[in-house]
């Protein structure tokens, strides 16, 4: 009796027990409420508008998402460093903040596809007359600390032998572009798309864009909790369906002033 | 917590945040050597008659106690920026810690000179002691063992305000273990790690004031 009654205790258990762990997806959508986490330091990607409220290409994406989900969209701003500590700890779903895709991090949270493609690239006085990246070997150079681009900037000053004497990091992205302005550091390394916003601006017009940072193609992808699959699944259906349904265009458009690029959208696509 | 903890990360860098919690050390001793050196002046400026004096003091006292030591962080490196002075991050931390230490113990040092009897002063220079010989023989033994409790909190303080250096990207403990969690993403691993470091690194501390202070006072402590 008890024998053939204990398959019928497992499946009830394993009933009850899928139905109390409601993922992500389930959480997100029975709250009502999606938290979005963006950088709002890096714009156009993220920043804060002449009102003080959220915008930026990634405040899109997570408006156009909380859309799909039919949720509100609660926009969280976070530094680089608050990414994974953000999702751990249970205050956003979702990091729409242009995280680079390394497979060292992707041991410990979960990346979508790529939703964009940054270069990196050297912003310096006109004065300092940059050609090439090797033009930076006896300047002082700055980015901002856990980018991405400080990895890339220290592994390649590494690789030719400069040392790090002539490296300053910042806290934000921000503090890097005042050190800039103040002339705590000779250049410094960002992406071209927060460069070619800042050279818009009449602080910068004596800086000029320079070199980008050899054979780096920077694809970033939205991140979450790596356990969280069917969640991830979902965002993934999102971002084809973000360029297949003319979303991305349109927010491209809005920030950057022309149509997505086919080679971004190729790149998007070859990455996938 | 659904969290897998992965360890060997950490013990990978390891070399680099043991290089990052001596920096931490090395910031934090100096900028107590010289806070002290520099709050017994200013005690004794305060304690001057001379109008000036006790002024400096009192104004320098006053911004000290009275703002974030993130604030002082920031101006020492940004806020002397605008003016074309650069500091690098090291020395920019280092003279924002010495300022908050000398600012706030020189009100601890004040009142451990005020502490000492008036009738030991006169004293002093009835037996034909100059000024300096006074303090150096009988105000200031006297005074800084009253105080060395304080000073040591003081101590404890100025490293653990030391971790703000990651403000201007100085690769302390704290600054080392954010741009190398960046690398891994393995944040809480590292921030643990680190604050066990910070940990050991003020016990270490208050221990070795304790055997100083044995062998300074003669157990008189």
């Amino acid at each position: 009796m008890i024998r053939k009654l204990a398959p019928l205790v497992f499946a009830c258990a394993a009933v009850t027990s899928v139905s109390a762990t409601a993922d992500q997806l389930d959480t997100v959508i029975q709250r009502g409420t999606l938290n979005c986490g963006v950088v709002l330091d890096f714009p156009p990607m993220g920043y804060f508008d002449e009102n003080n409220e959220p915008a930026g290409f990634d405040v899109d994406y997570c408006n156009d998402l909380g859309e799909a989900l039919g949720v509100d969209v609660n926009v969280l701003n976070l530094t680089w460093g608050e990414r994974i500590p953000s999702l751990v700890s249970g205050k956003t779903d979702v990091v729409i903040g242009s995280t680079s895709d390394t497979l060292e991090r992707a041991k410990t949270v979960g990346f979508t596809y790529p939703y964009f493609v940054f270069k990196f690239q050297v912003i310096a006085n006109e004065d300092k007359n940059i050609e090439s990246f090797d033009d930076l070997k006896n300047l002082k150079v700055g980015a901002a600390l856990g980018t991405t681009y400080e990895t890339e900037y220290l592994a390649y000053a590494e690789q030719q032998g400069w040392g790090k004497d002539n490296y300053t990091s910042f806290k934000s992205e921000n503090d890097a572009y005042l050190g800039l302005y103040q002339g705590k550091v000779d250049a410094i390394i960002s992406t071209n798309t927060n460069i070619a916003t800042k050279l818009r601006s009449e602080e910068f017009e004596d800086f000029e864009a320079g070199p980008y940072v050899p054979n780096y193609d920077d694809v970033v992808g939205i991140i979450a909790k790596r356990d969280e699959v069917a969640w991830i699944n979902y965002l993934n259906l999102f971002l084809v369906r973000q360029i297949r349904d003319g979303n991305m265009n349109e927010a491209y458009n809005k920030h950057f002033g022309t149509d997505a690029p086919a080679d971004l959208i190729q790149s998007l696509r070859d990455n996938k | 917590m659904d969290y897998e903890f992965h360890w060997n990360v950490v013990f990978q860098n390891m070399p680099q945040l043991l290089n990052g919690a001596f920096v931490t050390l090395h910031v934090s001793v100096l900028a107590m050597l010289l806070g002290v050196v520099i709050a017994i002046l200013l005690a004794i400026a305060k304690m001057n008659n001379t109008k000036f004096f006790s002024q400096v003091a009192t104004v320098w006292v006053e911004i000290a106690r009275n703002t974030p030591a993130l604030f002082q962080i920031y101006m020492a490196y940004f806020g002397l920026g605008a003016f074309g002075i650069h500091l690098s991050p090291y020395v920019a931390v280092l003279s924002a810690l010495v300022f908050i230490n000398a600012g706030y113990l020189t009100e601890t040092f004040r009142g451990g000179f005020q502490s000492i009897p008036s009738t030991q002063y006169s004293a002093s220079k009835s037996l034909g002691m100059t000024s300096i010989q006074t303090y150096r023989y009988i105000i200031l033994p006297q005074m800084l063992r009253r105080i060395y409790h304080p000073m040591t909190n003081q101590f404890v303080w100025s490293i653990l305000m030391s971790s703000l250096g990651i403000l201007v990207g100085m690769s302390e403990l704290s600054g080392t273990t954010q741009r190398l969690q960046s690398l891994s993403f393995r944040t809480l691993e590292f921030f643990i790690v680190a604050a066990v470091m910070y940990f050991v690194i003020t016990k270490l501390v208050l221990f070795g004031s304790s055997l100083l202070a044995r062998r300074l006072f003669k157990g008189e402590i």
